[in-house]
Protein backbone atom coordinates (compact mmCIF):
# COMPACT_ATOMS: atom_id res chain seq x y z
CA UNK A 1 0.00 0.00 0.00
CA UNK A 2 1.51 3.30 -1.07
CA UNK A 3 1.07 6.51 0.87
CA UNK A 4 -1.64 8.87 -0.39
CA UNK A 5 -0.55 11.49 -2.92
CA UNK A 6 -2.41 14.19 -1.03
CA UNK A 7 -2.89 13.90 2.69
CA UNK A 8 -4.65 16.55 4.74
CA UNK A 9 -4.72 16.39 8.52
CA UNK A 10 -6.95 18.74 10.54
CA UNK A 11 -6.79 21.53 7.98
CA UNK A 12 -8.58 24.74 8.93
CA UNK A 13 -8.47 28.28 7.70
CA UNK A 14 -9.58 31.52 9.31
CA UNK A 15 -9.63 34.71 7.27
CA UNK A 16 -9.28 38.09 8.91
CA UNK A 17 -12.01 40.27 7.50
CA UNK A 18 -13.19 43.74 8.46
CA UNK A 19 -16.09 42.21 10.34
CA UNK A 20 -13.69 40.10 12.40
CA UNK A 21 -12.26 36.63 11.82
CA UNK A 22 -14.24 34.35 9.50
CA UNK A 23 -13.77 30.63 9.73
CA UNK A 24 -13.75 29.31 6.17
CA UNK A 25 -12.63 25.74 6.81
CA UNK A 26 -12.63 23.61 9.94
CA UNK A 27 -10.73 20.45 10.69
CA UNK A 28 -10.60 18.72 7.30
CA UNK A 29 -8.80 15.43 7.04
CA UNK A 30 -8.67 13.30 3.93
CA UNK A 31 -6.36 11.34 1.69
CA UNK A 32 -6.22 11.15 -2.09
CA UNK A 33 -4.55 8.23 -3.85
CA UNK A 34 -2.46 8.59 -6.97
CA UNK A 35 -4.48 8.74 -10.19
CA UNK A 36 -7.77 9.54 -8.50
CA UNK A 37 -10.21 12.14 -9.76
CA UNK A 38 -11.69 13.89 -6.76
CA UNK A 39 -14.47 16.43 -7.09
CA UNK A 40 -15.20 18.85 -4.29
CA UNK A 41 -18.78 20.05 -4.15
CA UNK A 42 -20.68 22.16 -1.67
CA UNK A 43 -22.80 25.28 -1.23
CA UNK A 44 -21.43 28.68 -2.18
CA UNK A 45 -18.96 30.07 0.29
CA UNK A 46 -18.19 26.69 1.88
CA UNK A 47 -14.47 27.10 1.21
CA UNK A 48 -14.08 24.69 -1.73
CA UNK A 49 -11.78 27.04 -3.57
CA UNK A 50 -9.88 27.82 -0.41
CA UNK A 51 -9.31 24.12 0.15
CA UNK A 52 -7.99 23.75 -3.38
CA UNK A 53 -5.69 26.72 -2.91
CA UNK A 54 -4.41 25.35 0.36
CA UNK A 55 -3.46 22.10 -1.38
CA UNK A 56 -1.70 24.16 -4.07
CA UNK A 57 0.11 26.32 -1.49
CA UNK A 58 -1.57 29.47 -2.77
CA UNK A 59 -3.24 29.94 0.61
CA UNK A 60 -1.72 28.93 3.95
CA UNK A 61 -3.78 26.79 6.32
CA UNK A 62 -4.39 28.34 9.75
CA UNK A 63 -4.35 24.92 11.37
CA UNK A 64 -3.34 21.42 10.35
CA UNK A 65 -1.02 20.36 7.60
CA UNK A 66 -0.96 19.13 4.02
CA UNK A 67 1.48 16.61 2.59
CA UNK A 68 1.72 16.26 -1.16
CA UNK A 69 3.82 13.54 -2.76
CA UNK A 70 5.35 13.06 0.69
CA UNK A 71 6.46 16.70 0.83
CA UNK A 72 5.05 19.92 2.21
CA UNK A 73 2.65 21.67 -0.15
CA UNK A 74 5.21 24.45 -0.49
CA UNK A 75 7.93 22.07 -1.57
CA UNK A 76 5.55 20.42 -4.02
CA UNK A 77 4.79 23.81 -5.52
CA UNK A 78 8.48 24.70 -5.79
CA UNK A 79 9.07 21.32 -7.45
CA UNK A 80 6.30 22.25 -9.90
CA UNK A 81 4.18 19.21 -9.06
CA UNK A 82 1.00 21.19 -9.76
CA UNK A 83 -0.89 22.12 -12.86
CA UNK A 84 -3.60 24.65 -12.15
CA UNK A 85 -6.76 25.71 -13.98
CA UNK A 86 -8.93 28.56 -12.72
CA UNK A 87 -12.55 29.40 -13.39
CA UNK A 88 -11.40 32.16 -15.74
CA UNK A 89 -8.94 30.94 -18.37
CA UNK A 90 -6.31 33.44 -17.11
CA UNK A 91 -4.52 33.47 -20.45
CA UNK A 92 -1.99 36.23 -20.99
CA UNK A 93 -3.59 38.48 -23.62
CA UNK A 94 -0.28 39.48 -25.21
CA UNK A 95 0.75 35.90 -25.89
CA UNK A 96 -0.55 33.72 -28.67
CA UNK A 97 -2.21 30.42 -27.83
CA UNK A 98 1.00 28.43 -28.22
CA UNK A 99 3.02 31.02 -26.29
CA UNK A 100 0.55 30.73 -23.44
CA UNK A 101 0.99 26.98 -23.36
CA UNK A 102 4.76 27.47 -23.48
CA UNK A 103 4.83 29.76 -20.45
CA UNK A 104 5.39 27.06 -17.79
CA UNK A 105 8.23 25.60 -19.86
CA UNK A 106 9.89 29.01 -20.06
CA UNK A 107 9.59 29.48 -16.32
CA UNK A 108 10.96 26.05 -15.56
CA UNK A 109 13.81 26.44 -18.05
CA UNK A 110 12.94 23.51 -20.28
CA UNK A 111 15.16 22.62 -23.23
CA UNK A 112 14.65 24.37 -26.57
CA UNK A 113 13.48 21.11 -28.09
CA UNK A 114 10.91 20.66 -25.35
CA UNK A 115 9.75 24.26 -25.60
CA UNK A 116 9.07 23.76 -29.27
CA UNK A 117 7.53 20.30 -29.26
CA UNK A 118 5.63 20.09 -25.97
CA UNK A 119 3.22 22.98 -26.61
CA UNK A 120 2.44 21.57 -30.05
CA UNK A 121 1.69 18.14 -28.64
CA UNK A 122 -0.52 19.67 -25.94
CA UNK A 123 -2.49 21.74 -28.45
CA UNK A 124 -3.05 18.56 -30.45
CA UNK A 125 -4.26 16.88 -27.27
CA UNK A 126 -6.89 19.57 -26.68
CA UNK A 127 -7.73 19.85 -30.38
CA UNK A 128 -6.47 23.38 -30.96
CA UNK A 129 -3.43 22.86 -33.18
CA UNK A 130 -5.11 25.02 -35.83
CA UNK A 131 -5.31 27.98 -33.46
CA UNK A 132 -1.79 28.12 -32.14
CA UNK A 133 -1.01 31.59 -33.50
CA UNK A 134 -4.31 33.11 -32.48
CA UNK A 135 -4.55 35.53 -29.60
CA UNK A 136 -6.83 34.65 -26.65
CA UNK A 137 -9.51 37.21 -27.53
CA UNK A 138 -10.00 35.50 -30.86
CA UNK A 139 -11.11 32.27 -29.12
CA UNK A 140 -14.44 31.28 -27.60
CA UNK A 141 -14.69 30.72 -23.85
CA UNK A 142 -14.56 26.95 -24.23
CA UNK A 143 -11.48 27.13 -26.44
CA UNK A 144 -9.76 29.46 -24.02
CA UNK A 145 -10.37 27.01 -21.21
CA UNK A 146 -8.88 24.22 -23.33
CA UNK A 147 -5.76 26.32 -23.77
CA UNK A 148 -5.71 26.80 -20.03
CA UNK A 149 -5.87 23.03 -19.51
CA UNK A 150 -3.09 22.47 -22.04
CA UNK A 151 -0.96 25.01 -20.20
CA UNK A 152 -1.63 23.26 -16.88
CA UNK A 153 -0.32 20.02 -18.35
CA UNK A 154 2.85 21.53 -19.81
CA UNK A 155 5.22 20.37 -17.08
CA UNK A 156 3.75 16.87 -16.68
CA UNK A 157 2.28 17.73 -13.27
CA UNK A 158 1.45 14.84 -11.00
CA UNK A 159 -1.45 16.83 -9.55
CA UNK A 160 -4.03 18.79 -11.49
CA UNK A 161 -5.89 21.46 -9.49
CA UNK A 162 -9.04 22.76 -11.12
CA UNK A 163 -11.18 25.51 -9.61
CA UNK A 164 -14.58 25.39 -11.33
CA UNK A 165 -12.92 25.42 -14.74
CA UNK A 166 -16.18 25.01 -16.65
CA UNK A 167 -18.36 27.11 -14.35
CA UNK A 168 -18.63 29.99 -16.81
CA UNK A 169 -19.42 27.84 -19.85
CA UNK A 170 -22.74 26.85 -21.33
CA UNK A 171 -24.12 23.37 -20.63
CA UNK A 172 -23.25 21.85 -24.02
CA UNK A 173 -19.69 23.14 -24.04
CA UNK A 174 -19.31 21.99 -20.47
CA UNK A 175 -20.39 18.42 -21.24
CA UNK A 176 -18.08 18.22 -24.23
CA UNK A 177 -15.16 19.54 -22.18
CA UNK A 178 -16.01 17.02 -19.44
CA UNK A 179 -15.44 14.23 -21.93
CA UNK A 180 -12.24 15.77 -23.22
CA UNK A 181 -10.98 16.34 -19.70
CA UNK A 182 -11.55 12.69 -18.79
CA UNK A 183 -9.60 11.63 -21.85
CA UNK A 184 -6.72 13.99 -21.09
CA UNK A 185 -6.72 12.95 -17.45
CA UNK A 186 -6.60 9.23 -18.27
CA UNK A 187 -3.74 9.83 -20.73
CA UNK A 188 -1.65 11.79 -18.25
CA UNK A 189 -2.37 9.64 -15.21
CA UNK A 190 -2.35 12.75 -13.02
CA UNK A 191 -4.25 13.02 -9.76
CA UNK A 192 -7.07 15.50 -10.21
CA UNK A 193 -8.69 17.77 -7.65
CA UNK A 194 -11.75 19.40 -9.15
CA UNK A 195 -13.96 22.05 -7.55
CA UNK A 196 -17.45 22.35 -9.02
CA UNK A 197 -20.97 23.57 -8.42
CA UNK A 198 -22.50 20.95 -10.68
CA UNK A 199 -23.58 17.66 -9.15
CA UNK A 200 -23.86 15.94 -12.55
CA UNK A 201 -20.40 17.09 -13.52
CA UNK A 202 -18.91 15.88 -10.24
CA UNK A 203 -20.52 12.43 -10.60
CA UNK A 204 -19.62 12.09 -14.26
CA UNK A 205 -15.95 12.88 -13.78
CA UNK A 206 -14.93 11.55 -10.43
CA UNK A 207 -13.68 8.47 -8.67
CA UNK A 208 -14.96 10.06 -5.46
CA UNK A 209 -17.05 13.15 -4.69
CA UNK A 210 -16.28 15.11 -1.55
CA UNK A 211 -19.42 16.82 -0.26
CA UNK A 212 -18.74 19.82 1.93
CA UNK A 213 -20.96 21.57 4.46
CA UNK A 214 -21.65 25.32 4.53
CA UNK A 215 -19.22 27.62 6.29
CA UNK A 216 -17.19 26.75 8.17
CA UNK A 217 -16.53 24.13 5.54
CA UNK A 218 -16.06 20.58 6.72
CA UNK A 219 -16.27 17.28 4.88
CA UNK A 220 -19.85 16.03 5.15
CA UNK A 221 -19.51 12.85 3.22
CA UNK A 222 -17.36 11.25 0.58
CA UNK A 223 -19.38 9.50 -2.14
CA UNK A 224 -17.48 6.85 -4.12
CA UNK A 225 -18.47 6.83 -7.79
CA UNK A 226 -18.48 3.26 -9.11
CA UNK A 227 -19.48 4.03 -12.70
CA UNK A 228 -17.42 2.06 -15.21
CA UNK A 229 -14.70 3.69 -17.30
CA UNK A 230 -14.14 4.89 -19.89
CA UNK A 231 -17.12 7.10 -19.26
CA UNK A 232 -18.83 8.19 -22.42
CA UNK A 233 -21.84 10.45 -22.81
CA UNK A 234 -24.23 7.51 -22.54
CA UNK A 235 -23.25 7.11 -18.88
CA UNK A 236 -25.34 10.22 -18.21
CA UNK A 237 -28.46 8.26 -19.14
CA UNK A 238 -27.81 5.19 -16.98
CA UNK A 239 -29.85 4.48 -13.84
CA UNK A 240 -26.68 4.16 -11.71
CA UNK A 241 -25.67 7.69 -12.77
CA UNK A 242 -29.00 9.05 -11.54
CA UNK A 243 -28.72 7.11 -8.28
CA UNK A 244 -25.32 8.64 -7.61
CA UNK A 245 -26.50 12.13 -8.56
CA UNK A 246 -29.38 11.69 -6.15
CA UNK A 247 -27.05 10.40 -3.43
CA UNK A 248 -24.81 13.47 -3.78
CA UNK A 249 -27.78 15.82 -3.91
CA UNK A 250 -29.24 14.29 -0.77
CA UNK A 251 -25.98 14.58 1.14
CA UNK A 252 -25.96 18.24 0.21
CA UNK A 253 -29.55 18.67 1.35
CA UNK A 254 -29.25 16.56 4.49
CA UNK A 255 -26.64 18.88 5.78
CA UNK A 256 -27.49 19.45 9.46
CA UNK A 257 -26.27 23.04 9.34
CA UNK A 258 -28.50 23.78 6.37
CA UNK A 259 -31.46 22.03 7.99
CA UNK A 260 -31.06 23.98 11.23
CA UNK A 261 -30.96 27.21 9.27
CA UNK A 262 -27.46 28.12 10.37
CA UNK A 263 -26.31 29.06 6.93
CA UNK A 264 -28.75 31.95 6.42
CA UNK A 265 -27.89 33.22 9.88
CA UNK A 266 -24.22 33.09 9.07
CA UNK A 267 -24.91 35.10 5.92
CA UNK A 268 -26.70 37.72 7.95
CA UNK A 269 -23.96 37.90 10.50
CA UNK A 270 -21.52 38.55 7.68
CA UNK A 271 -23.67 41.26 6.17
CA UNK A 272 -24.09 43.06 9.45
CA UNK A 273 -20.58 42.28 10.63
CA UNK A 274 -18.87 45.33 9.12
CA UNK A 275 -18.11 47.90 11.85
CA UNK B 1 -10.99 68.67 -43.87
CA UNK B 2 -10.21 69.86 -40.38
CA UNK B 3 -7.32 71.87 -41.83
CA UNK B 4 -9.69 73.49 -44.32
CA UNK B 5 -12.18 74.29 -41.55
CA UNK B 6 -9.49 75.93 -39.46
CA UNK B 7 -8.30 77.95 -42.45
CA UNK B 8 -11.81 79.14 -43.25
CA UNK B 9 -12.62 80.13 -39.66
CA UNK B 10 -9.19 81.79 -39.35
CA UNK B 11 -9.64 84.01 -42.36
CA UNK B 12 -13.38 84.39 -41.79
CA UNK B 13 -12.83 85.43 -38.19
CA UNK B 14 -10.31 88.03 -39.29
CA UNK B 15 -12.82 89.66 -41.64
CA UNK B 16 -15.79 89.25 -39.30
CA UNK B 17 -14.17 90.73 -36.18
CA UNK B 18 -11.83 93.06 -38.08
CA UNK B 19 -8.74 91.61 -36.41
CA UNK B 20 -5.67 93.56 -37.52
CA UNK B 21 -2.69 91.70 -39.00
CA UNK B 22 -0.44 92.27 -35.99
CA UNK B 23 -2.92 90.33 -33.86
CA UNK B 24 -3.58 87.59 -36.36
CA UNK B 25 -1.65 87.61 -39.65
CA UNK B 26 -3.09 86.31 -42.88
CA UNK B 27 -2.44 82.60 -43.40
CA UNK B 28 -0.62 83.12 -46.69
CA UNK B 29 1.73 85.55 -44.94
CA UNK B 30 2.65 82.84 -42.46
CA UNK B 31 3.47 80.46 -45.27
CA UNK B 32 5.22 83.22 -47.20
CA UNK B 33 7.41 83.75 -44.14
CA UNK B 34 8.99 80.34 -44.71
CA UNK B 35 10.18 81.54 -48.11
CA UNK B 36 11.68 84.82 -46.91
CA UNK B 37 15.41 85.18 -46.86
CA UNK B 38 17.05 85.42 -43.45
CA UNK B 39 19.96 87.66 -42.46
CA UNK B 40 22.51 85.08 -43.58
CA UNK B 41 20.92 84.66 -46.99
CA UNK B 42 19.32 81.25 -46.43
CA UNK B 43 15.58 80.89 -46.63
CA UNK B 44 13.52 80.70 -43.45
CA UNK B 45 12.25 77.18 -44.01
CA UNK B 46 15.80 75.92 -43.81
CA UNK B 47 16.45 78.05 -40.71
CA UNK B 48 13.30 76.59 -39.17
CA UNK B 49 14.29 73.09 -40.18
CA UNK B 50 17.72 73.45 -38.61
CA UNK B 51 16.29 74.70 -35.32
CA UNK B 52 13.45 72.22 -35.37
CA UNK B 53 15.98 69.43 -35.69
CA UNK B 54 17.77 70.68 -32.60
CA UNK B 55 14.57 70.82 -30.61
CA UNK B 56 13.38 67.45 -31.85
CA UNK B 57 16.68 65.81 -30.93
CA UNK B 58 16.71 67.38 -27.46
CA UNK B 59 13.12 66.28 -26.92
CA UNK B 60 13.89 62.77 -28.05
CA UNK B 61 16.89 62.42 -25.74
CA UNK B 62 14.93 64.00 -22.91
CA UNK B 63 12.00 61.71 -23.63
CA UNK B 64 14.22 58.63 -23.45
CA UNK B 65 15.95 59.89 -20.32
CA UNK B 66 12.67 60.75 -18.63
CA UNK B 67 11.02 57.54 -19.76
CA UNK B 68 13.76 55.39 -18.25
CA UNK B 69 13.84 57.46 -15.06
CA UNK B 70 10.07 57.24 -14.77
CA UNK B 71 10.14 53.51 -15.33
CA UNK B 72 12.83 52.93 -12.70
CA UNK B 73 10.87 55.00 -10.18
CA UNK B 74 7.68 53.10 -10.99
CA UNK B 75 9.40 49.73 -10.58
CA UNK B 76 10.68 50.92 -7.21
CA UNK B 77 7.23 52.10 -6.16
CA UNK B 78 5.56 48.91 -7.31
CA UNK B 79 7.91 46.80 -5.22
CA UNK B 80 8.04 48.92 -2.11
CA UNK B 81 5.16 50.78 -0.51
CA UNK B 82 7.69 52.43 1.77
CA UNK B 83 9.62 53.84 -1.17
CA UNK B 84 6.39 55.05 -2.73
CA UNK B 85 5.24 56.77 0.44
CA UNK B 86 8.63 58.39 0.90
CA UNK B 87 9.25 59.54 -2.66
CA UNK B 88 5.88 60.06 -4.32
CA UNK B 89 5.16 63.39 -2.54
CA UNK B 90 8.48 64.73 -3.86
CA UNK B 91 7.72 63.49 -7.34
CA UNK B 92 4.36 65.25 -7.24
CA UNK B 93 5.94 68.39 -5.74
CA UNK B 94 8.49 68.48 -8.55
CA UNK B 95 5.66 68.90 -11.04
CA UNK B 96 4.01 71.76 -9.16
CA UNK B 97 7.10 73.92 -9.63
CA UNK B 98 6.76 75.79 -12.94
CA UNK B 99 9.26 74.52 -15.52
CA UNK B 100 9.74 78.09 -16.59
CA UNK B 101 11.32 78.78 -13.17
CA UNK B 102 13.43 75.62 -13.13
CA UNK B 103 14.72 75.92 -16.68
CA UNK B 104 17.16 78.82 -16.10
CA UNK B 105 18.60 77.03 -13.02
CA UNK B 106 19.21 73.86 -14.99
CA UNK B 107 20.89 75.89 -17.73
CA UNK B 108 23.07 77.59 -15.11
CA UNK B 109 24.01 74.21 -13.61
CA UNK B 110 24.50 72.20 -16.77
CA UNK B 111 25.45 74.84 -19.33
CA UNK B 112 23.68 75.89 -22.50
CA UNK B 113 24.41 72.71 -24.47
CA UNK B 114 21.75 70.30 -25.70
CA UNK B 115 22.14 68.32 -22.51
CA UNK B 116 20.50 70.85 -20.22
CA UNK B 117 17.50 71.04 -22.57
CA UNK B 118 17.19 67.26 -22.65
CA UNK B 119 17.21 67.25 -18.85
CA UNK B 120 14.37 69.78 -18.77
CA UNK B 121 12.44 67.70 -21.31
CA UNK B 122 13.07 64.62 -19.14
CA UNK B 123 11.78 66.54 -16.13
CA UNK B 124 8.40 66.83 -17.81
CA UNK B 125 8.51 63.32 -19.28
CA UNK B 126 9.16 61.13 -16.27
CA UNK B 127 6.10 62.12 -14.27
CA UNK B 128 3.31 60.61 -16.41
CA UNK B 129 5.40 57.47 -16.84
CA UNK B 130 5.98 57.08 -13.09
CA UNK B 131 2.37 57.68 -12.10
CA UNK B 132 0.88 55.48 -14.80
CA UNK B 133 3.32 52.62 -14.50
CA UNK B 134 3.20 52.54 -10.71
CA UNK B 135 -0.48 51.84 -11.16
CA UNK B 136 0.00 49.54 -14.17
CA UNK B 137 2.46 47.27 -12.38
CA UNK B 138 -0.04 46.80 -9.57
CA UNK B 139 -3.14 46.42 -11.72
CA UNK B 140 -2.38 42.79 -12.49
CA UNK B 141 -5.10 40.14 -12.30
CA UNK B 142 -4.86 38.20 -9.02
CA UNK B 143 -5.33 34.85 -10.74
CA UNK B 144 -2.60 35.70 -13.25
CA UNK B 145 -0.33 36.23 -10.24
CA UNK B 146 -1.59 33.03 -8.58
CA UNK B 147 -0.70 31.17 -11.76
CA UNK B 148 2.86 32.49 -11.57
CA UNK B 149 3.04 31.44 -7.94
CA UNK B 150 1.70 27.98 -8.72
CA UNK B 151 4.41 27.65 -11.36
CA UNK B 152 7.07 28.71 -8.83
CA UNK B 153 8.14 31.71 -10.94
CA UNK B 154 10.96 33.90 -9.64
CA UNK B 155 10.21 37.58 -8.92
CA UNK B 156 12.21 38.53 -12.03
CA UNK B 157 10.10 36.17 -14.15
CA UNK B 158 6.89 37.57 -12.68
CA UNK B 159 8.09 41.03 -13.68
CA UNK B 160 9.26 40.30 -17.22
CA UNK B 161 6.57 37.77 -18.13
CA UNK B 162 3.57 39.29 -16.38
CA UNK B 163 3.77 42.70 -14.72
CA UNK B 164 5.62 44.48 -17.50
CA UNK B 165 3.64 43.19 -20.49
CA UNK B 166 0.37 43.54 -18.56
CA UNK B 167 1.07 47.22 -17.96
CA UNK B 168 1.86 48.08 -21.60
CA UNK B 169 -1.46 49.91 -22.11
CA UNK B 170 -0.57 52.09 -19.13
CA UNK B 171 2.90 52.69 -20.53
CA UNK B 172 1.67 53.88 -23.89
CA UNK B 173 -0.94 56.14 -22.36
CA UNK B 174 1.87 57.75 -20.39
CA UNK B 175 4.18 57.96 -23.40
CA UNK B 176 1.55 59.76 -25.45
CA UNK B 177 1.34 62.45 -22.80
CA UNK B 178 5.09 62.53 -22.34
CA UNK B 179 5.80 62.84 -26.06
CA UNK B 180 4.18 66.26 -26.34
CA UNK B 181 5.38 67.34 -22.90
CA UNK B 182 8.99 66.59 -23.79
CA UNK B 183 8.83 68.98 -26.77
CA UNK B 184 7.46 71.71 -24.51
CA UNK B 185 10.27 70.98 -22.06
CA UNK B 186 12.97 71.25 -24.71
CA UNK B 187 11.57 74.55 -26.03
CA UNK B 188 11.30 76.01 -22.53
CA UNK B 189 14.88 74.92 -21.96
CA UNK B 190 15.97 76.90 -24.99
CA UNK B 191 14.40 80.13 -23.80
CA UNK B 192 17.04 81.27 -21.26
CA UNK B 193 19.79 83.55 -22.52
CA UNK B 194 22.78 81.74 -23.96
CA UNK B 195 21.09 79.18 -26.16
CA UNK B 196 21.96 79.48 -29.83
CA UNK B 197 19.75 76.93 -31.56
CA UNK B 198 16.29 75.47 -31.21
CA UNK B 199 12.69 76.52 -31.64
CA UNK B 200 12.80 78.26 -28.27
CA UNK B 201 15.46 80.61 -29.61
CA UNK B 202 13.48 81.23 -32.79
CA UNK B 203 10.35 81.98 -30.74
CA UNK B 204 12.20 84.45 -28.48
CA UNK B 205 13.67 86.28 -31.47
CA UNK B 206 10.40 86.32 -33.38
CA UNK B 207 8.63 87.67 -30.28
CA UNK B 208 11.15 90.50 -30.05
CA UNK B 209 10.56 91.52 -33.65
CA UNK B 210 6.85 90.78 -33.57
CA UNK B 211 5.87 94.34 -34.46
CA UNK B 212 7.81 94.18 -37.71
CA UNK B 213 7.08 90.60 -38.66
CA UNK B 214 4.20 88.96 -36.79
CA UNK B 215 4.05 86.10 -39.29
CA UNK B 216 7.47 84.87 -38.14
CA UNK B 217 6.27 84.04 -34.63
CA UNK B 218 3.21 82.30 -36.00
CA UNK B 219 5.39 80.28 -38.31
CA UNK B 220 7.58 79.29 -35.34
CA UNK B 221 4.51 78.26 -33.36
CA UNK B 222 3.33 76.17 -36.31
CA UNK B 223 6.69 74.39 -36.60
CA UNK B 224 6.87 73.78 -32.84
CA UNK B 225 3.46 72.18 -32.71
CA UNK B 226 4.30 70.09 -35.76
CA UNK B 227 7.24 68.61 -33.85
CA UNK B 228 4.89 67.69 -31.01
CA UNK B 229 2.33 66.18 -33.35
CA UNK B 230 4.95 64.19 -35.22
CA UNK B 231 6.30 62.89 -31.94
CA UNK B 232 2.85 61.88 -30.74
CA UNK B 233 2.11 60.08 -33.99
CA UNK B 234 5.42 58.29 -33.73
CA UNK B 235 4.42 56.93 -30.32
CA UNK B 236 1.02 55.86 -31.64
CA UNK B 237 2.78 54.03 -34.46
CA UNK B 238 5.04 52.16 -32.05
CA UNK B 239 2.03 51.38 -29.85
CA UNK B 240 0.20 49.84 -32.80
CA UNK B 241 3.17 47.62 -33.54
CA UNK B 242 3.80 46.64 -29.95
CA UNK B 243 0.17 45.90 -29.12
CA UNK B 244 -0.89 43.93 -32.13
CA UNK B 245 -2.26 41.30 -29.77
CA UNK B 246 -5.21 43.53 -28.90
CA UNK B 247 -8.48 43.57 -30.80
CA UNK B 248 -8.17 46.37 -33.39
CA UNK B 249 -11.15 48.22 -31.96
CA UNK B 250 -9.38 48.87 -28.67
CA UNK B 251 -6.54 50.92 -30.14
Amino acid sequence: MTAPVIEAVGVGRIFETRGGPTEALRDLSFGVDGGEFISIIGPSGCGKSTLLRIVGDLVEPSTGSIRVNGKTARQARLDRDYGIVFQAPVLYDWRTVIENVRLPLELAGGSLEERRERPRALLRLVGLEGFRDHYPWQLSGGMQQRVSIARALALHPSILLMDEPFGALDEMTRERLNLELLQVWSETGATALFVTHSIAEAVFLSTRVVVMSPRPGTIDRIVPIDLPRPRLDKVRGEPRFFELVTAVRESLREDPALAAGNAPRAEHARARGAP
Amino acid sequence: MVVAAIAVSWEGGKVLFAIPDYQLPRLHEIFADFLREGAGGERWFSIMALNARYTALESLIGFALGGVTGLILAIGFAHSRLLERGLLPWVVASQTVPVLAIAPMVVVWLGTSWFSKAVIAAYLTFFPVTVNMARGFRAVDVDALALMRALAATPAQVFTRLRFPASMPYLFTALRISATASVIGAIVGELPVGSRFGMGVVIINAAQYYNWRPANLWAAILVSSLIGIAFYQFIVLIERRAMRWRPAAEI
